[in-house]
């Protein structure tokens, strides 16, 4: 088991060496403003049994999850992704009894994450083109809105597990899953289980302050403890390069190094963030009805080309995470009339996956949801753009079973928003430490795109899911004058009532038709 | 008497043709300009799937495609381009053409069979011709006009017994929706009529007639024929479809029907009644009583209004049929109107509802109360989304279908007495 703990300093934040200290057996932090990510590496052998178990069964999988606060997300760590639960799995082999999978999730995430079955609940996101992107064939996602049941979790069977001193540390590493997102990856050849998180605050505010200490030794069976601490203290730099990252700082293995090493290293990144003034915000307004429409209002300078090396053409584009309950049409979406996408500030459907039916009922639709990739249109001159400018996507609810109150609350994650920019030319991301894929959206791209995220706007409190009250059936069995019975039997009267009316005027012509036969009779024998 | 205009059957049928033309333009002018678009989403989905068919694919390729293969094949020309004209337009001038000549057949049987003179069958067929409702459905791309053609064209040819004619197009009409297999019902009972019923019960020496007698007499050359040309122009299309585009024909054309759950909220009376069954698939819910919906409706409009009234006027028969198909469906919708909205023009010139205008006026203002009742409580729910489903929508439904009831029973009486009251006559 490796470990590796870095701070990422903002540029300009105040640094004096007594706020890192290192000693045989421990590095000390001290009040460090700093993004702190976690990162554990994780062997096969080391793991629990009932996630072997379930990772046997593919060749890869992939877990992210994000917080519904907002958070600022700088580089190295820029890429963002839709908050709750998401869940990518690849190369299902064939194996013997149930899917383990969903059990695992409902257990270690969240009890009221709605997983039936990999074949149920997750979507298989198609892409056209496999040669030019990376995305899992199987994918899920849930809200999920703490992970305070994944520390929970590790804290019961995983610490209370481990001896005394070992614990104390397990019991560290498992808060810092209190993180504004993880990322935990696993994939069969390097049968390692990387852990990741990454928190731009901690809980008071304060700033980073820790007690690192040295690995605890193969002090017993090999299945736990530590081999290698690894920290960094870092801040990012302008690079030369637009397409690079250039960090320094320092680097130390602690209880081996004597003290920390300055560095100085540059690397070309996938994700770059933009200026903290490219915002947006998902809102869906009012009157909503059956059909809401999400809205994303952006602030001018989220409609700036981002600084891209000078031959990448670049697009804005979002990508949605929409539950079961709402959905777009696709073929409303899909459309190429410039009207409807002018007045929409769309461009064009990129992709689309999962749940699309345009009529199923939620109750009939078993997958969660469905992911939509949409590029957006830009002002001809961005620069003219003084206020926010709005995209608008139609979107549509689907009917929810009754309720008492006659309505239903969901939640609607809020979309990513990013710039994707293609540049020619050999640019090779997985060089960066600290890159980021299978995100979703990223796989759906060239793998040497660029991707220049948009922030999520802080403004009012903003939470990063959005609740819609959807009206359905309102049925009270206790009291209320409309349960399923009076429907029923109400509906069941006035039918029979109809039909007997049609029936009773349809005998009245019978009799009035033999009666007159007769009269007409009488008169002939006359 | 002023000198009506009705009197010039061409220049009718020119204003029919120059109000749809007028539409068409106006909603090409609409669709370039707007993103609000006049054409009717049901109409990208047929050219979606003449696009399919045009390359050699199945039209069930485009979902909610729900119709016959015949209607893709028919629209194929959209997906051309003549000259580097697009002809999207064809089918709504295709649909357009199909309802101004179904109006046309509707006057020209009101002028051949109900006796009536030039003018007066233009007017009752300007009912339909002139009517915007329509004219829009047409020029917006709604395949009903062309239901209705083959339905005013199953009619015309039964009254001008065109046995074969009348059998090939219902056959072709069911094949195209189904619900026209009731008019074959009526058609049946109507046809030979003078045959079997002038004096029922009774033979000419005044004998009482054994069943036996009744059910042979009732089989005659031309029911043979209709029921024969119906079945196999059916059933040959379907087999045809069938091998062409197998198990996808089947389950979107027909086997659909039976298996969608009809939640959403719709002009049906049983609309509630159905969301709340399928919720869980019924489980913990009721009775099921849902399932038992088609009885009334299977009852009124396949057997007791065919056999009570057809023989008296086919037309006013098969109007109160569809009338009541619909108003007892479990799934109603506005199109659904237009299904009867043809027969009008024979059943208005001798009905109680002109005779007695205030009768007439009363069954027009409750109908538009009780449709505008239901549309403000979808309006609250589709659009401001408040809970309208109960009691609003609920007993808006029961309401419209209550109307429904009484203008069924009146229709009723109209074409069952009027002609009692010409048998009287004689």
């Amino acid at each position: 088991m490796r470990r590796r703990t870095t701070f990422i300093q903002p540029p300009n934040a105040p640094f004096s060496p007594d706020q890192a200290v290192l000693t045989p057996d421990a590095l000390t932090i001290t009040n460090l403003d700093a993004v702190r990510e976690e990162r554990l590496t994780v062997s096969y052998d080391e793991l629990p049994d009932d996630v072997r178990a379930v990772l046997d069964q593919y060749q890869a999988v992939h877990i992210r999850w994000a917080t519904e606060d907002p958070y600022t997300a700088a580089a190295p760590f820029a890429s963002r992704i839709s908050p709750g639960l998401h869940v990518f799995v690849s190369g299902k082999k064939r194996t013997e009894g149930e899917d383990a999978l969903c059990p695992l999730l409902k257990r270690v995430f969240w009890e009221e994450v709605e997983c039936l079955s990999t074949e149920k609940s997750f979507i298989e996101p198609h892409v056209l083109s496999k040669r030019f992107s990376s995305t899992a064939d199987s994918y899920y996602w849930s809200l999920l809105p703490f992970s305070s049941p994944l520390v929970r979790y590790i804290e019961d069977n995983i610490c209370a597990k481990a001896s005394d001193k070992a614990s104390d540390n397990c019991l560290k590493l498992a808060r810092s899953l209190y993180a504004d997102s993880i990322d935990i990856s696993y994939d069969s050849i390097s049968r390692a289980l990387t852990v990741s998180a990454v928190s731009s605050r901690t809980h008071g505010g304060q700033g980073w302050t820790e007690r690192i200490t040295k690995p605890d030794g193969n002090s017993n069976d090999g299945r736990e403890g530590i081999d290698q601490v690894e920290v960094g203290l870092l801040t990012t730099e302008k690079a030369a390069d637009q397409e690079d990252i250039k960090m320094g700082g320092l680097l130390g293995v602690v209880g081996r190094d004597e003290k920390m090493k300055p560095t100085m290293f540059s690397f070309p990144s996938r994700h770059h963030a933009l200026p903290d003034d490219a915002t947006y915000l998902t809102s869906f307004p009012r009157p909503r009805g059956l059909h809401p429409t999400m809205t994303l209002s952006l602030s001018p300078s989220a409609l700036k080309v981002p600084p891209a090396p000078a031959d990448a053409t670049c697009a804005l584009h979002t990508y949605l995470t929409l539950p079961s309950s709402i959905f777009g049409d696709k073929h409303q979406l899909s459309t190429t009339d410039p009207l409807f996408l002018q007045s929409h500030n769309l461009a064009a459907l990129r992709a689309v996956f999962g749940e699309t039916d345009l009529e199923a009922p939620d109750w009939a639709v078993d997958r969660w949801g469905s992911n939509w990739l949409l590029e957006l249109a830009t002002p001809e001159n961005p620069e003219e753009v003084t206020g926010e400018w709005n995209v608008t996507i139609p979107l549509h609810l689907r009917y929810l079973p009754p309720s008492e109150s006659g309505y239903r609350t969901i939640q609607v994650p809020w979309p990513v928003v990013f710039w994707a920019c293609t540049a020619e030319g050999g640019t090779k991301m997985g060089i960066n430490p600290f890159d980021r894929v299978n995100l979703g959206w990223e796989g759906l791209f060239g793998p040497r795109t660029m991707f220049y995220q948009v922030h999520p706007g802080d403004d009012d409190d903003a939470h990063l899911v959005e609740k819609i009250t959807v009206p359905v059936l309102q049925l009270d069995e206790e009291q209320g004058l409309f349960r399923s019975k009076t429907i029923e039997l109400g509906t069941v009267a006035v039918i029979v009532l109809g039909f007997v009316w049609v029936l009773w005027k349809l005998g009245w012509v019978v009799s009035l038709s033999s009666s007159s036969g007769k009269k007409s009779k009488q008169g002939k024998t006359e | 008497m002023a000198v009506s205009i009705f009197t010039s059957p061409p220049l009718i049928i020119t204003l029919s043709l120059a109000l749809r033309a007028t539409l068409l333009i106006y909603g090409a002018w609409q669709d370039a300009v707007s993103p609000v678009k006049y054409t009717d989403i049901d109409y990208l989905v047929f050219t979606d799937a003449s696009r399919y068919v045009s390359r050699g694919l199945s039209p069930y390729s485009r979902d909610t495609y729900r119709y016959t293969p015949l209607l893709a094949w028919l629209l194929v020309p959209t997906t051309w381009n003549v000259a580097g004209i697009s002809l999207f337009s064809f089918g709504k001038v295709l649909f357009a053409a199909a309802d101004v000549l179904a109006g046309w057949l509707v006057a020209k049987c009101l002028r051949t069979h109900y006796g009536m003179d030039t003018a007066k069958a233009m007017k009752f067929a300007c009912v339909w011709l002139l009517n915007p409702m329509v004219a829009n459905i047409s020029t917006r791309g709604s395949s009903e006009g062309l239901l209705g053609v083959l339905v005013a064209g199953v009619l015309w040819a039964a009254l001008s017994k065109r046995v074969v004619v009348a059998g090939v197009l219902l056959g072709l009409g069911v094949h195209f929706k189904i619900y026209p297999f009731v008019y074959g019902v009526s058609i049946l009972w109507w046809l030979d009529a003078q045959r079997t019923s002038s004096t029922p019960s009774k033979d000419e020496d005044g004998k009482e007639r054994t069943i036996l007698q009744s059910l042979l007499g009732f089989i005659t050359p031309s029911r043979i024929l209709l029921t024969l040309t119906a079945l196999t122009t059916f059933l040959a299309l379907n087999i045809a479809m069938y091998i062409l585009y197998g198990t996808p024909f089947l389950q979107h054309t027909y086997l659909h029907h039976l298996t969608r759950i009809d939640h959403r909220h719709n002009f049906s009376p049983y609309s509630t009644l159905l969301y709340l069954a399928s919720v869980d698939g019924g489980h913990g819910y009721g009775y099921k009583f849902e399932s038992l919906a088609f009885i009334p409706q299977i009852l009124l409009s396949v057997v007791v209004i065919p056999a009570v009234l057809a023989k008296k006027d086919l037309a006013g028969a098969m109007l109160a049929q569809t009338f009541a198909f619909v108003g007892f469906n479990k799934v109603c919708t506005s199109q659904y109107f237009l299904w009867y909205l043809i027969f009008l023009p024979f059943y208005l010139p001798n009905s109680s509802l002109l005779r007695k205008p205030r009768l007439g006026l009363s069954v027009a203002a409750l109908w538009v109360i009780a449709q505008a009742l239901w549309l403000h409580q979808g309006f609250r729910l589709e659009f401001l989304g408040i809970s309208s489903f109960v009691p609003g929508l609920f007993l808006a439904g029961l309401f419209f279908y209550a109307v429904n009831c009484w203008i069924l029973g009146i229709l009723v009486e109209d074409v069952g007495g009027l002609s009692a009251q010409k048998q009287v006559a004689k």
